[in-house]
């Protein structure tokens, strides 16, 4: 163990000594190193930040795509496409059933529109919708306030057109139910009057139901939804898809969502893809340049490794010194890179983001764990590309002959 | 102590094959002085790396004290060459940016013998025995030739070696500190009943050892 700790910081002080040998070239590369860091951190962070904003931004877009029975009422807001309640239903697996390619979401609803529910004041009309908080991607990105924790069973969640407060108790059907959260307001009447549940609490009140109504209303049989909402995955044309709904699924109708907003989400997921390709290959060319670097370096020490190996050095000893001293530029210049990263990114929010944010476009920063977590990420990051770069050229000049190392050239 | 038995070397070069060594069989008994004489290019150095474990022979056998050099693995290998041999190069071979105590302490350190105090100590103790006590703390650019030779000679003893191999050790110092550093090699090998083998062109040195050994075109001539 002693002769480990020992060893091991021989290599630090061998690994730091080189460093501070060359002064110029280590900075050099620590400043190569830091532009690169800068750049990839700052980059991350910002494209985070612009995925977590669309995620919001465009999940409240909805849906792409609705299918519904052919004579269901449906709507089209700004905003979002939502189901009309109607008795009118389609089978709860038309849509898996008909496996369709490039689906990215899948959501199904069941409405039930009534005025015997005993919410709200006597026969006040209510729309009740269960939906699948798992599959959700056009009700929960309008949450806009509600309780500490996640939704439970006997949870709603109320529409924007309503107000009660939020923990409080509302009957439906006789049946107690606690105000989990609110909507934002969407425009759309069946959203801003609703109240949203887990649509197996909505079957579970089958029974209630028909105690009151006399019999059981299509969209609560198991088997059964209101409708479907779809969101498109990128590459897929609305034409496509709903050519190949209607071929597959017989007395339906797709309705078509906002095409300019589809195409624009399905255009900044595609930015965001080449984003990280470009990340990767700023990653690649640095582990090449180091390697580059380090070739010319090992070269440049050949005598006095193999110095050091005449006098009891062990392959992996050499290796260790070249790791130890690549770990150490750039870890240390990704760190520099790390705070330069930070200006780039206080530039970006007083340009971009004040923007944005004049013309009522949110923009959501990574929280500050996140933010510490790229940052290690980006050090460690460079480390591992340094020490990747530094092995190949020292592990070839470790298991090169002693007496080449000396007194050969090249 | 030493035996070398039909070592040959060859070296692939752009012009053809070099036969630098020739099945050259050489014996040196443990306390032994040895003393390899050449011309340039006549595989004196070659012999004297494969007798240290710095270049594999191309055939042949080196045997230290009944160890079979070549036979071991690198790692063991390397903490053989770091415990049995010691070595003083005909360049100043000390790294520029260590001290002179840190130098001589490197041995011990990177076969993890000792930890960084009782290296210091150690290499203190060896940095007197050439009477260097005063340099310690001073980095070989301060130190003149025949100093940094001294130091070197005091690296190679830090891990009390059983053989020291010298090659051409005063090369490129003046007559003076020739005679020290050589006076200086012989008498810490004899005190420590080192095995010594010396490589030079120097006629007047070699004629101090016990044993000459007379090497022309790689093969050892009478």
């Amino acid at each position: 163990m002693r002769g480990f700790a020992s060893t091991g910081g021989l290599l630090l002080m061998l690994a730091i000594q080189n460093l501070a040998r060359r002064q110029t070239r280590t900075w050099l590369l620590i400043a190569a190193i830091a532009l690169a860091s800068a750049v990839t951190f700052a980059g991350v962070v910002a494209m985070a930040s612009v995925t977590a904003s669309m995620q919001v931004g465009l999940s409240r877009v909805g849906a792409d795509l609705m299918v519904v029975n052919r004579d269901a009422l449906t709507n089209i807001t700004n905003a979002l496409l939502t189901i009309e309640p109607t008795d009118s239903t389609v089978a709860a697996d038309a849509v898996p059933k008909a496996a369709l390619r490039g689906i990215a979401g899948l959501s199904a609803q069941r409405i039930l529109r009534t005025d015997r529910s005993g919410f709200g004041n006597a026969g006040e009309q209510v729309d009740l919708i269960g939906f699948d908080p798992t599959t959700d991607f056009t009700i929960l990105p309008w949450l806009s306030e509600r309780l500490v924790g996640t939704m439970q069973p006997d949870d709603v969640i109320l529409g924007g057109g309503r107000d009660l407060p939020l923990g409080s108790q509302a009957l439906l059907f006789g049946q107690p139910f606690r105000i989990y959260g609110k909507l934002a307001r969407t425009g759309s009447g069946t959203q801003e009057r609703g109240v949203f549940m887990r649509e197996e609490r909505l079957l579970a009140l089958a029974p209630a139901i028909r105690d009151r109504l006399g019999d059981v209303p299509p969209m609560l049989a198991p088997d059964r939804v209101t409708g479907f909402l779809i969101r498109m995955a990128p590459g897929t044309t609305e034409r496509q898809a709903r050519f190949s709904l209607l071929s597959k699924i017989p007395d339906i109708k797709v309705i078509v969502g906002d095409a300019l907003m589809t195409g624009i989400r399905q255009g900044l997921v595609a930015v965001l893809g080449g984003l990280v390709l470009l990340v990767i290959a700023l990653s690649t060319s640095t582990a090449v340049m180091v390697a580059l670097l380090f070739s010319a370096i090992m070269a440049e020490r050949r005598r006095e490794l193999g110095l050091l190996k005449a006098i009891g050095a062990r392959n992996r000893q050499i290796v260790g010194v070249a790791l130890v001293e690549a770990a150490l530029a750039t870890a240390g210049g990704a760190a520099i890179g790390v705070l330069l990263g930070l200006i780039l990114l206080r530039l970006f929010e007083r340009v971009l983001v004040h923007h944005l944010g004049e013309m009522g476009i949110p923009f959501l920063w990574l929280d500050g764990a996140r933010i510490w977590a790229a940052a290690l990420a980006c050090v460690g990051g460079a480390a591992l590309i340094g020490m990747a770069g530094a092995s190949l050229p020292a592990w070839r000049m470790g298991r090169r002959d002693i007496y080449d190392l000396l007194w050969k050239e090249g | 102590m030493l035996a070398c038995r039909n070592l040959v070397k060859h070296y692939e070069t752009d012009r053809g094959t070099v036969e630098a060594v020739r099945g050259v069989d050489l014996d040196v008994p443990a306390g032994g002085y040895a003393a390899i004489i050449g011309r340039s290019g006549s595989g004196k150095s070659s012999l004297l790396s494969m007798i240290g474990g710095l270049s594999r022979p191309s055939a042949g056998q080196v045997r230290i004290d009944g160890t079979d050099l070549w036979a071991m693995r690198e790692p063991e290998a390397a903490a053989f060459r770091s415990r049995r041999i010691g070595y003083v190069f005909q360049f100043a071979s000390l790294l520029p940016n260590l001290k002179a105590i840190d130098n001589v302490a490197l041995p011990a350190r990177l076969a993890g013998r000792l930890g960084r105090r009782d290296a210091a100590a150690a290499a203190g103790e060896r940095l007197a025995d050439v009477g260097l006590t005063n340099h310690s703390d001073a980095f070989p650019a301060e130190l003149s030739a025949g100093e940094q030779r001294r130091v070197v000679l005091a690296r190679a003893l830090m891990n009390e070696p059983a053989l020291l191999l010298a090659d051409e050790p005063t090369a490129d110092l003046d007559e003076q500190t020739e005679r020290e550093v050589m006076a200086l090699l012989q008498a810490v090998s004899h005190e420590r009943r080192a095995t010594l083998v010396l490589v030079t062109h120097n006629l007047a040195l070699a004629a101090e050892a016990r044993q000459v050994v007379h090497i022309a075109d790689g093969v050892i001539v009478p």
